[in-house]
């Protein structure tokens, strides 16, 4: 070697050591280099090339698995790290294996699959590509519960064992030579100096390598399966190969690249690419099928009436429990886990990140479901309202005290002021799409056919109250609010039925059941719905208490019901009921709610019921929208 | 050998989280460029779901620490002002040291400048608190804004991040040879406050 200001680079060939204990199978050890780089110095430098350009490839491995592959990884986060300090070399390099030092990127363990590469790998000409894969975990019969490690096992959905797989990331590492530097600027620079920089150069990409792996989305998932004791219904798996089997044109454009620059080489280009889901919640969801029988279970269960309840009765100083309630319930939904208990809000605290992993990128409710585009439709009644599926821009669940969702709940709720009105128009368009669902618990015994697509926009909707931040209520929208939850939520919340056991009306909306204010005001509630008029009506601009907000004034919906005649007879009970408004509405103004009849067993009834409301509609905005400002956005 | 500046994109923070951005800023930019031999350390961000990476290295940690303190005291004296962070990397050159002077030389070869515009709508007790505290003003701001405000720094900061990454990237002829049993380039992290000055005037 020529005598040069001792480079870390050159010291590790020449180290005094006589061979580095080497795992896997190499070509030549590095002893043979050095014995050989007596001779042409050409050779060996091609030589010493080879060999970082194999290193490379192995490091690069060891570094997208470690991040990538759960329960494989060995590192350990925790303080440990901090006590050993890389600075003095001599502690540093006795406790790090030799191999490890490899680009001065010392991980630890070997992850399993690494140890399989050396056999692999024949040469450096072959690209090296890693799928990382995410697995679901469906909830069929047949699922299946091991992981896929096969190598070239199939990449497509298997969708009848209840098992999804997607192709989250692919990394592409590869050494191309198709296009040689000219030699002429080599050969003037001595093979060491050319090593050196290529070693430098290398180890500067895999430390960038490194920090990228860790911001790409990826890695919340495996942070979360890694790092949160919680059954989780998806896992993430990896696979190598040799060629990059191509994506459809359909996935490609939802995946986004990110390409290192290429070290140079003498003989070549190393590259490194990577291309990935931006959003993986899309990735995940994207590919779930209609299965819907199973969608109402988890909606209705108590993950999502927990949160509500427990929204509703959170103390305004304290919302940063809110967050995750909220953001557990959606991700629950989500991956349509059937364990309601993984995620009670209340634990969730002490581990945001894992907990709330699964919240990257856009959160889209309403796609998941099968009929996404319909309820996209719907919501375009009051559009500008409800701003789609994206809740939060951004995830970020991490702050326990600010809730970024609020900001576009309360957005979304400001606008929904005149729901009440617009949810004719919801309902009818959900009917003819949605299927019928058997589980939903019927109203006065019979089944309720139009409440079958409500679910679906009624999580939505519930989560958009959810979400809600009760200290920026006014009276006026939680009336609607309540109003709107009244219409959405009635088919879907099995456990609201509790405190209506004794009644043949299964009420879907009592969901105080924890809450004290809320029973306290149930019986206080209004069972005329002059009373109910009283409670919904806006007045001093939203004295509203707002504990027994939404809740007591669904439940006071819900008297007023009851008490209602059945729809069920008469065509003219629509007329009786428009009627009956307007008498109502000479009293009280924003007595829209008390007209709301949802007692309909048929969907004709439904219909019927809808245009009593077209008709309610119209006579209100014939009123003028000044008495009413529960239909204010409607003016 | 020439100077390689990066600008990096301007952060809008507000008081209590200074510490954490610039902690992940400066030890990004730290890690890719300790070129001997880490032992990377893994953090997660508490106020943004954002990872970074650390050299794992004790010292270093308070070394930025003491600079970042440095730092937000300076801010507390000069609130409301867009500031910057620079952190230089230098060789030191030894001018053969004659027999008047031993100086020696730094040739900076690198500078990264954190920019960042510091809004004070509350004044916030920060003083010496503990790394991991976070604290949290019960806002004057309406919670919209601050979590709105929130998730746009957060997308920002990893915007950061990957601008960061894109350089370390995309310049590396100028990163000098790699010494041995040296883990890291001679730095210094400053506040360039006459920089201040001349950015209010623009």
């Amino acid at each position: 070697m020529d005598s040069i200001s001792p480079f870390l680079f050159s010291s590790f060939w020449d180290s005094g050591e006589p061979s580095f204990p080497r795992e896997g199978s190499f070509d030549y050890p590095v002893v043979e280099i050095m014995a050989s780089s007596h001779g042409n110095s050409t050779h060996s430098e091609s030589a010493k090339t080879e060999q970082i350009i194999t290193e490379f490839f192995a490091k690069s491995l060891h570094i997208i698995l470690e991040s990538r592959s759960p329960f494989v990884s060995s590192r350990n986060f925790s303080g440990e790290q901090a006590l050993s300090s890389p600075s003095s070399s001599s502690s540093s390099s006795s406790s790090v294996r030799p191999r490890d030092k490899w680009f001065n990127l010392a991980l630890g363990e070997c992850p399993s699959a690494l140890e399989n590469l050396d056999l692999w790998r024949q040469s450096n000409f072959e690209p090296m590509v890693v799928d990382v894969i995410l697995v679901k975990r469906g909830l069929s019969r047949n699922q299946s519960l091991k992981e896929n490690s096969n190598p070239y096992g199939s990449d497509h959905e298997e969708l009848l064992c209840g098992r999804e797989e997607k192709v989250i990331e692919r990394w592409i590492v590869q050494y191309d030579t198709r296009r040689p530097r000219e030699t002429g600027s080599t050969s003037r620079r001595s093979s060491s100096n050319v090593l050196h920089t290529l070693y430098k150069k290398s180890i500067l990409l895999l430390r960038s390598l490194y920090a990228t792996a860790r911001l790409l989305p990826a890695y919340k998932i495996f942070r979360d399966l890694n790092c949160s004791g919680k059954l989780r219904p998806f896992t993430l798996t990896h696979r190598l190969s040799s060629f990059a089997e191509p994506f459809t044109r359909k996935e490609e454009a939802e995946m986004q690249r990110f390409s290192f620059t290429p070290v140079e080489t003498s003989s070549g280009r190393l590259c490194l690419s990577v291309l990935y889901h931006s959003s993986v919640s899309d990735a995940s969801s994207e590919s779930s099928t209609p299965m819907s029988p199973q969608f109402i279970p988890d909606y209705v269960g108590s993950p999502l009436a927990d949160p509500l309840k427990r929204f509703t009765s959170l103390p305004v100083s304290s919302p940063s429990s809110l967050p995750f309630s909220r953001r557990h319930s959606w991700s629950y939904d989500r991956y349509r886990a059937s364990p309601p208990a993984a995620f009670s809000p209340s634990p969730t605290h002490s581990e945001p990140p894992a907990a709330n992993a699964l919240q990257f990128g856009p959160v889209n409710l309403p796609p998941q479901y099968p009929d996404s585009s319909s309820i996209h439709k719907t919501n375009y009644g009051y559009d500008e309202y409800y701003p789609s599926p994206n809740f939060t821009p951004s995830p970020s669940p991490s702050p326990p005290v600010y809730m970024h969702g609020n900001h576009l709940s309360n957005a979304a709720l400001l606008r929904t002021e005149s729901a009440p009105v617009c949810i004719p128009k919801l309902k009818l368009n959900l009917q003819p799409s949605l299927p019928m669902n058997d589980n939903i618990r019927p109203l006065r015994g019979s089944k309720v056919d139009t409440s079958t697509g409500l679910p679906h926009t009624g999580v939505s909707v519930e989560k958009l109250i959810v979400k809600d931040d009760p200290k920026k209520h006014s009276g006026t929208k939680i009336s609607t609010i309540s109003s709107l939850q009244f219409s959405f939520s009635r088919s879907s919340s099995r456990s609201f039925h509790d405190d209506f056991d004794d009644s043949d009306f299964p009420c879907h909306f009592d969901v105080e059941d924890d809450d004290p204010t809320c029973h306290g005001s149930r019986p206080e509630s209004f069972d005329q719905k002059a009373h109910l008029g009283d409670q919904l009506d806006p007045q001093g601009g939203g004295i509203f208490p707002i504990r027994k907000s939404q809740d007591a004034a669904v439940g006071a919906l819900v008297r007023m019901l009851k008490k209602a005649p059945p729809l069920r007879q008469e065509l003219s009970s629509s007329n009786i009921d428009s009627t009956h408004v307007s008498s109502t509405q000479a009293e009280q103004p924003p007595d829209t709610s008390s007209s709301i009849l949802v007692a309909s067993k048929t969907t004709a009834d439904a219909l019927e019921e809808l245009q009593g409301y077209k008709r309610m509609k119209d006579y209100l905005l014939s009123q003028g929208g000044g008495k009413c400002n529960v239909a204010g956005i409607c003016k | 050998m020439n100077c390689e500046v990066c600008q990096l994109k301007e952060l809008e923070v507000e008081h209590f989280e200074i510490r954490e951005v610039l902690r992940c800023i400066l030890h990004t930019i730290v890690f890719h460029r300790a070129l001997g031999l880490v032992r990377p350390k893994v953090i997660d961000l508490e106020l943004f779901d954002i990872t970074y990476v650390q050299c794992g290295d004790g010292e270093l940690e308070k070394k930025i620490d003491e600079k970042i303190e440095q730092f937000i005291s300076w801010v507390e004296k000069h609130p409301n002002k867009k500031s910057q962070v620079c952190i230089s990397f230098y060789e030191v050159k030894n001018k053969h040291p004659s027999w008047f002077t031993n100086k020696t030389e730094r040739l900076y070869w690198e500078q990264w400048y954190i920019n960042l515009n510091v809004s004070q709508q509350q004044k916030v007790h920060s003083g010496k608190s503990h790394p991991s505290k976070i604290v949290v003003d019960p806002g004057g701001n309406s919670l919209e804004e601050r979590s709105a405000r929130r998730a746009a720094l957060e997308t920002s900061l990893r915007e950061v991040l990957f601008q960061i990454i894109k350089f370390v990237n995309e310049k590396k002829d100028h990163v000098p040879p790699i010494s041995d049993g040296v883990v890291y380039f001679p730095y210094e992290v400053t506040i360039p406050r006459w920089i201040l000055s001349l950015i209010h005037e623009i």
